[in-house]
């Protein structure tokens, strides 16, 4: 009887003996993370909670700060400089995203062959990802100088009359999106290089021998394979277009007359040319709000077509 | 047991391990507060100069002479990482974070802004301040206390490439001429064939593009701000200024630099690809390295009467404590001095700071010896600076997207004005 008791029963010793055992070991273990907590803790958790505190507040950075509370994001949706970066950005996103990923797509089919020198080719189409973007930014700004670059010049030569390109308020943001895909479309070939790797053979010969053309194959074989691989581009393009600044801040800083101005341009503005922090780390949170968005919802229609 | 006792102390090692490096990271974040007087009683004062090549030489040359004279104190140059142009952004993070230098090389525009910190020192009493010109005067005094003392000096003239002068067949530029007359040489000397341009102007529309308008203002009665600080000043008058940058324009004599920081600007003007340029004593060294033939006048004016800007730069002195305000102090004095203020000036590129500098006959030579130099030093008599007010920052950012505007094309100068008006008209109305 005693023996069926201790089956339901745990003897509160040995439980104790557990508690201790099992405290000791997570002290070991927290023991061991430390020192990576921390640095975390310190690096990235604490200055995005000091940031969060930051946006309600007026903080010049240099005089003591004052709490407003919501006034910050209250004056963010009026402002029409906010409302013109938002806009600039989306036009941007919009553009560069399906451009880059589409261009991406195309050009690593046509390099997923067998043919001689395939590696130069690769090597070439990436490299203009490896240039930084404030190289790109004085790459371009020379070659597009309104008076003395190479592209008016070569303008002039076909009989074609010169442009202001980053003079030109009309021009500018449509030359940032062209350089960025300049640069940020390597990046696409070569994840969906690697991506078409993974498309299974077996599938692809299933289907020719259905009588599948190419586009078929294409269409229902490859493309379906690589939709993860599409998403995390989506994704990541459009996280790296929304926040994009290296480029504006070394061609334009934001100009002409506030053609350029986009939204993490504007929030270093604000932090650092009018010393208006609060409102800055405002407009931070708006753009990491709306980030956050973005993906949880790729994510989201990612799990749904996982499911189905 | 002994098995046990030997896991537990292995633990205990791994525990007290982790601890030491975990104190070990949060040590390093944190400023050392290292006590002010180091080894042997001496202060040390970290300098942030922004200087680069010959500027650079020449501060530290001076910082190696101050040094040796003055035991105590052992100042550190160099600091900051960042050229003058990206100061204020450095020492303002550096003021929020808590680790900011002793002495800053801060642009007398971004003085009366940074003053609103209470880690900028006072310097009221502290230095020879009626030994300098009074353009430099004007530039450290902010509400009537000395904050700052002056590092740089300039006045803005107009420098001309003679060679395109004689090949246009148009005669030299005379002190006391007129806008009306600068428009029409610039036409004159503008050859889109050859790609020369009559003057220049940089497009940006940051505070590079408008210190160069207040001299027009200031010279047909207008100011930044009106009397009594609540409104601007040039509501009356910008129109007209930026009129004549817009018949530049309209004329196609005007090079408009589209980059930040007008190195392009100047140059296209070292190239000989453009006639006359608006520039500082700073200028002078480069030219003559290129071996450009150039001359010197003084702006023009509307009104005949001679009249410009000076942009002068400051020493900033930050406080960490009594020792160090006192030892920074020192240091930005001596600095000041003639016997010092020469060697920065032949070698820098500024123009003396006091009036004393300029009478040592060291000076007279260089001048001399410097096609032009005395036309800046002259100017100086009549030169103004812009106010020491916290709005300040924000009136030149309206105000230069209204100038870049018109040197675009994009706004007429009586639409543009209007715009930047009242912009700057609200930015006053908010109390500061």
């Amino acid at each position: 009887m005693a023996s069926v008791v201790g089956t339901f029963t745990v003897d509160p010793r040995s439980r104790a003996a557990a508690k201790r055992r099992t405290r000791n070991e997570s002290a070991t273990g927290w023991a061991f993370v430390s020192p990576s907590v921390l640095i975390i803790l310190g690096l990235s958790v604490v200055p995005v909670l000091w940031s969060l505190l930051l946006s309600f507040q007026v903080n010049d950075l240099v005089s003591p700060s004052e709490w407003v509370g919501l006034a910050n994001y209250k004056a963010l949706m009026k402002d029409p400089t906010f409302g013109a970066a938002v806009e600039h950005t989306l036009i941007y996103t919009v553009l560069y995203v399906p451009l880059s990923v589409v261009a991406g797509l195309a050009i690593a089919i046509a390099l997923d062959r067998k043919i001689a020198f395939i590696g130069l080719y690769r090597t070439l189409v990436f490299v203009p990802f490896v240039v930084s973007a404030a190289a790109q930014g004085v790459l371009f700004s020379f070659v597009l100088d309104p008076e003395f670059g190479v592209a008016n010049s070569v303008l002039h030569k076909v009989g074609l009359p010169a442009q202001g390109f980053f003079s030109d308020p009309g021009q500018a943001l449509y030359l940032l999106v062209a350089i960025s895909l300049w640069s940020g479309t390597g990046f696409c070939v070569i994840v969906y290089l690697a991506g078409l790797q993974g498309v299974s053979t077996d599938l692809v010969e299933a289907a020719r021998i259905d009588g599948a053309g190419r586009f078929g194959v294409l269409r229902h074989v490859v493309l379906p394979s690589l939709t993860p691989v599409t998403i995390f581009l989506l994704l990541f393009q459009a996280i790296n277009a929304l926040q994009v600044f290296d480029l504006v801040f070394v061609t334009t800083k934001g100009g002409p007359l506030g053609s350029t101005t986009v939204i993490v341009y504007f929030i270093w503005e604000k932090a650092f040319k009018t010393f208006t922090a609060g409102y800055s780390a405002a407009a931070a949170y708006a753009l990491a709000v709306a980030l956050l968005v973005i993906g949880v919802a790729l994510q989201l229609y990612r799990r749904r077509a996982a499911a189905r | 047991m002994s098995q046990h006792a030997l896991t537990l102390s292995r633990r205990d090692v791994l525990r007290a391990a982790a601890a030491v490096a975990a104190a070990g990271t949060l040590g390093a974040c944190g400023k050392s507060k290292e006590d002010p007087k180091g080894a042997g009683g001496v202060v040390s004062v970290d300098l942030w100069h922004g200087q680069v090549d010959t500027g650079k030489a020449a501060i530290d040359a001076l910082i190696n002479e101050f040094n040796k004279s003055h035991p105590n104190i052992k100042v550190v140059g160099g600091g900051g990482g960042v050229t003058a142009d990206s100061m204020l952004q450095k020492v303002t993070a550096g003021l929020a974070g808590g680790s900011y230098p002793d002495v800053a090389y801060i642009f007398g525009s971004d003085l009366a802004s940074l003053t609103k910190s209470p880690k900028v020192a006072d310097l009221t009493g502290a230095l020879k301040i009626d030994d300098y010109w009074p353009a430099a005067k004007d530039a450290v005094s902010v509400k009537g206390k000395v904050r700052a003392a002056p590092a740089l000096l300039d006045s803005l003239c107009l420098v001309y490439n003679k060679k395109l002068f004689a090949a246009a067949g148009v005669p030299a530029p005379q002190a006391g001429w007129t806008w009306d007359d600068f428009v029409t040489t610039a036409k004159a000397l503008t050859n889109p064939g050859k790609g020369i341009f009559g003057t220049g102007w940089p497009g940006v529309g940051d505070e590079d593009t408008v210190w160069r308008i207040w001299p027009m203002i200031w010279d047909l009665g207008g100011d930044v701000v009106s009397g009594d600080g609540k409104k601007v000043g040039f509501d009356q008058v910008g129109e007209q200024a930026l009129g004549t940058l817009d018949r530049l324009r309209s004329d196609k004599s005007l090079y408009v630099d589209p980059k930040p920081g007008s190195e392009q600007l100047y140059q296209v003007f070292l190239g000989g690809r453009m006639a006359m340029v608006a520039t500082g004593p700073w200028q002078l060294p480069e030219l003559i390295d290129n071996h450009l033939d150039y001359g010197v006048v003084p702006l023009p004016s509307y009104s005949g009467k001679p009249v410009t800007i000076s942009g002068p730069d400051t020493w900033t002195v930050f406080d960490n404590g009594k020792a160090k305000v006192q030892a920074a102090t020192e240091f930005v004095k001596w600095m000041a001095d003639p016997a010092q203020d020469i060697q920065w000036d032949m070698e820098g590129g500024s123009l003396p700071i006091t009036k004393a500098t300029a009478e040592l006959p060291q000076w007279k030579k260089h001048s001399t010896e410097t096609n032009g130099l005395d036309v800046f030093v002259k100017a100086l008599d009549s030169a103004k600076v812009r106010p020491t007010i916290t709005a300040y920052p924000q009136i030149s950012q309206n105000l230069g997207q209204a100038i870049a505007a018109v040197l675009l094309g994009k706004q007429s100068p009586g639409d543009a004005i209007k715009q930047a008006v009242d912009q700057c008209n609200q930015v006053l109305a908010v109390p500061n």
